[in-house]
């Protein structure tokens, strides 16, 4: 079982990255579960979305998880959610931000000794999409750190996701991918 | 009515109108209709009756009122034409005979007991209008 | 004619969205609706279809639950095929007109996300709607994941609409953590969920002019209780129909349903009643105790609230030594329903389990393993003592001092 937390602002597409991610993943024969804290379900509020994957049918409904992966979306959320909440040795996290890794750590010092990777997903979404909807170069850059899927699968698989939309934007998420892909460290 | 047992009443308590499909129910007088043992139509309400509408044809002057208003449908009447009370029917309420235009009224109470003929043999005449006294 | 929808073999949909596509395939005559969190995505992804030229039927938007339930109950008696959605307060506002629809035997299907009642406001999941309902003389239908609410709701409409049923059913999934939570879900093609559920069968339909019948007769005390009665027994019958389905809809598919669902129950000591999403996660919990401490525990889960399945739930039962009823609805001053039916069972079974009650989740808190393990053992204890170790009625994942009564 690998088991995902995204922080997030409402609007701000993790639902929907949750969601992206499950119908992919689904297509490769896996189990997937992917849901959502709402809290005060105003847009721009902090808020949590979950994934868990599996070869087997996922039958746990408790909200609690110990994340292998946590995927902070956006920038502000590293300092001021519970980030590390739950968190195991091994738990990775993948956080938006302009700064350096270093630099981050040392902000947020609980982040110190553990495996953090950096990206800007807010940029890349804004230089690509003209909007900051960071979740699928967070997914980019999910794929680069787990090696889950390789770049050209996972664009292929998140062209059929994203089908019911106009060609521009879906060219515009697959080069947010490709960067967020290439960028993280 | 029989009171019959939880088997024997019908599934949803729906009440059939007809013991038999009617076609084009519009077009088929009451007399002729095929009324189920449930329907309304089938229970005798007269003796619920102290007093009884009687009709008088030589006043009347068709309007109708009478059918509009009376509540349990028991005002008989064909081709806008007027026939007379269905007295199964009538409850003896006399809200036929308050909306009944014409003066004398054609249709007035009396005692459930007095034949029809005594009563439109008493029968009051036209009354003068008030500026004529 | 409505398009054809086009649909993978896997679809990643959340327990709204299946529930949404089981009423297009159902291919309602009438839905009539208000939406209410957390079910408002089934009438929302409904008329979308129906924008999108997938639906044939009509939507009627009205301005209350309690005008949803009835245009639906008049547009069942006219002779459609009729379903609605609703949550919470919207299915308490239509707590009336389901005691009409089934007195009329009326089969609607409606598809109830189960939220938490008001007061305090809470828009998350627990079972007060369901609970609220339950006398209401509807078949009720309970899912446990997105697969089964979309599952059940299609097989909703055929138990109902049987001619030896011809009763309202209710499907209940979970608000939110079955609603709002995307999951694997294998739908049948549209013509194939059709041919399965099949056309539907008037019965006294109100348009048949030549034949006009009275739909909501008064009836007083000479009347009254046998039409009760036999509305009763009509629900206490539709088990032959619920199994019957249940095996036709197998043979379709090659998923399983039981009116009671049992899981590691062979040779377990111990059991979890439960419903909704918690039966689920506590065969998660049964399975990690089983492995790590030796526990043999199992898990019992209701498909079928209604009629209520006592004899097999005695037969689940019938060798555990203690079993612990999980209730996610506030007991309003007495013990939880579940305690009180697997009770009222047991007293007459030659198995005399301990049995205990849990309050738990209510407006959706979270029902993690961590509790069901301790709830686990605590029956394991009650078990080993042959007798109860604990208060008869506690509450599981609440802050604050220790709650007991009884």
């Amino acid at each position: 079982m690998l088991e995902m937390r995204w922080h997030s602002r409402a609007g701000q597409g993790a639902v929907t990255g949750a969601k992206g991610l499950a119908d992919v993943v689904a297509k490769t024969g896996k189990e997937v579960q992917a849901f959502a804290f709402y809290g005060s379900a105003k847009r721009g509020a902090a808020m949590t979305a979950y994934n868990r994957i599996d070869d087997k049918p996922i039958l746990n409904h408790e909200k609690f998880m110990r994340p292998d992966y946590v995927l902070v979306i956006d920038p502000a959320l590293a300092y001021i959610a519970d980030i590390t909440a739950n968190e195991k040795e091994s738990t990775k996290y993948i956080i938006t931000t302009h700064l350096p890794k270093e630099e981050l750590i040392n902000q947020i010092p609980k982040l110190k000794g553990k495996e953090v990777y950096v990206v800007d997903c807010i940029k890349i979404s804004l230089d690509t999409i003209g909007r900051a909807i960071p979740n699928t170069p967070m997914l980019g850059a999910l794929m680069k750190v787990s090696g889950m899927f390789d770049l050209e699968y996972f664009q292929n698989a998140m062209k059929s996701v994203l089908s019911k939309f106009p060609q521009k934007i879906i060219d515009a998420n697959m080069a947010a991918i490709e960067r967020a892909y290439n960028e993280v460290k | 009515m029989e009171y019959v047992g939880w088997d024997k009443v019908t599934t949803g308590t729906i009440i059939e109108s007809f013991s038999e499909p009617v076609e084009n129910v519009a077009y088929v007088r009451p007399e002729e209709r095929p009324y189920s043992p449930m329907n309304s139509h089938e229970a005798s309400v007269a003796s619920w009756r102290f007093i009884k509408p009687v009709y008088n044809r030589d006043i009347c002057i068709d309007c109708q009122f009478c059918w509009v208003y009376c509540p349990d449908t028991s005002i008989i009447s064909r081709d806008k034409k007027m026939i007379g009370v269905d007295y199964e029917h009538c409850k003896g309420c006399g809200i036929c005979v308050e909306v009944c235009p014409t003066n004398p009224k054609s249709l007035l109470m009396f005692d459930e007991n007095k034949p029809n003929e005594e009563a439109l043999s008493e029968w009051p005449e036209k009354k003068k209008k008030s500026k004529d006294k | 004619m409505a398009e054809k929808y086009e649909l993978q073999e896997v679809e990643v949909w959340d327990g709204n969205m299946a529930a949404a596509h089981a009423f297009r395939q159902a291919q309602i005559d009438v839905v009539a609706a208000y939406p209410i969190t957390p079910s408002t995505p089934i009438v929302q992804n409904y008329s979308k279809f129906l924008a999108d030229g997938y639906v044939d039927g009509e939507f009627v938007m009205v301005e209350s639950e309690h005008s949803a339930m009835s245009a639906c109950l008049a547009a069942g008696a006219a002779g459609g095929r009729v379903a609605t959605a609703t949550s919470s307060q919207g299915f308490a506002l239509m707590v009336e007109v389901l005691y009409q629809a089934s007195g009329m035997r009326v089969p609607v299907v409606l598809h109830v996300v189960n939220r938490a009642l008001a007061s305090p406001l809470n828009v998350n999941g627990d079972h007060s709607d369901m609970y609220l309902g339950r006398d209401a003389g509807w078949i009720n239908l309970c899912s446990f994941n997105p697969q089964e609410a979309y599952d059940l709701t299609l097989m909703a409409f055929k138990i109902g609409e049987d001619l030896n049923v011809r009763l309202p059913v209710m499907v209940h999934q979970d608000g939110f953590i079955s609603s709002h939570t995307a999951q694997n879900v294998r739908p049948l093609q549209d013509e194939d969920a059709y041919k399965f559920i099949g056309d539907y069968k008037e019965v006294d339909p109100m348009l048949d002019f030549s034949r006009p019948v009275t739909y909501g007769a008064q009836t007083e005390e000479d009347w009254h209780f046998e039409h009760k009665a036999k509305q009763h027994k009509a629900l206490m019958e539709s088990v032959s129909v619920i199994d019957d389905v249940f095996k036709e809809f197998e043979k379709l598919t090659g998923r399983k349903y039981n009116r009671v669902e049992k899981y590691m129950m062979d040779d377990a000591e111990v059991a979890i009643v439960a419903l909704g999403t918690t039966v689920e996660s506590a065969e998660v919990a049964a399975k990690e105790l089983r492995e790590k401490e030796g526990i043999k525990a199992g898990v019992v889960g209701l498909r079928v609230l209604r009629p209520f399945p006592l004899e097999e739930l005695k037969d689940a039962l019938k060798n555990v030594k203690a079993v612990a009823c999980l209730d996610r609805s506030a007991p309003g001053g007495t013990l939880g329903m579940l305690f009180n039916e697997v009770s009222a069972a047991m007293y007459h079974s030659e198995n005399r389990p301990v049995i205990n009650n849990y309050i738990y989740g209510l407006g959706g808190r979270d029902m993690t393993i961590e509790n069901l393990k301790e709830i686990f053992k605590e029956a394991k204890a009650n078990a080993d003592a042959g007798k109860l170790t604990t208060p008869l009625q506690q509450f599981s994942g609440l802050r604050g001092p220790k709650l007991a009564f009884f």
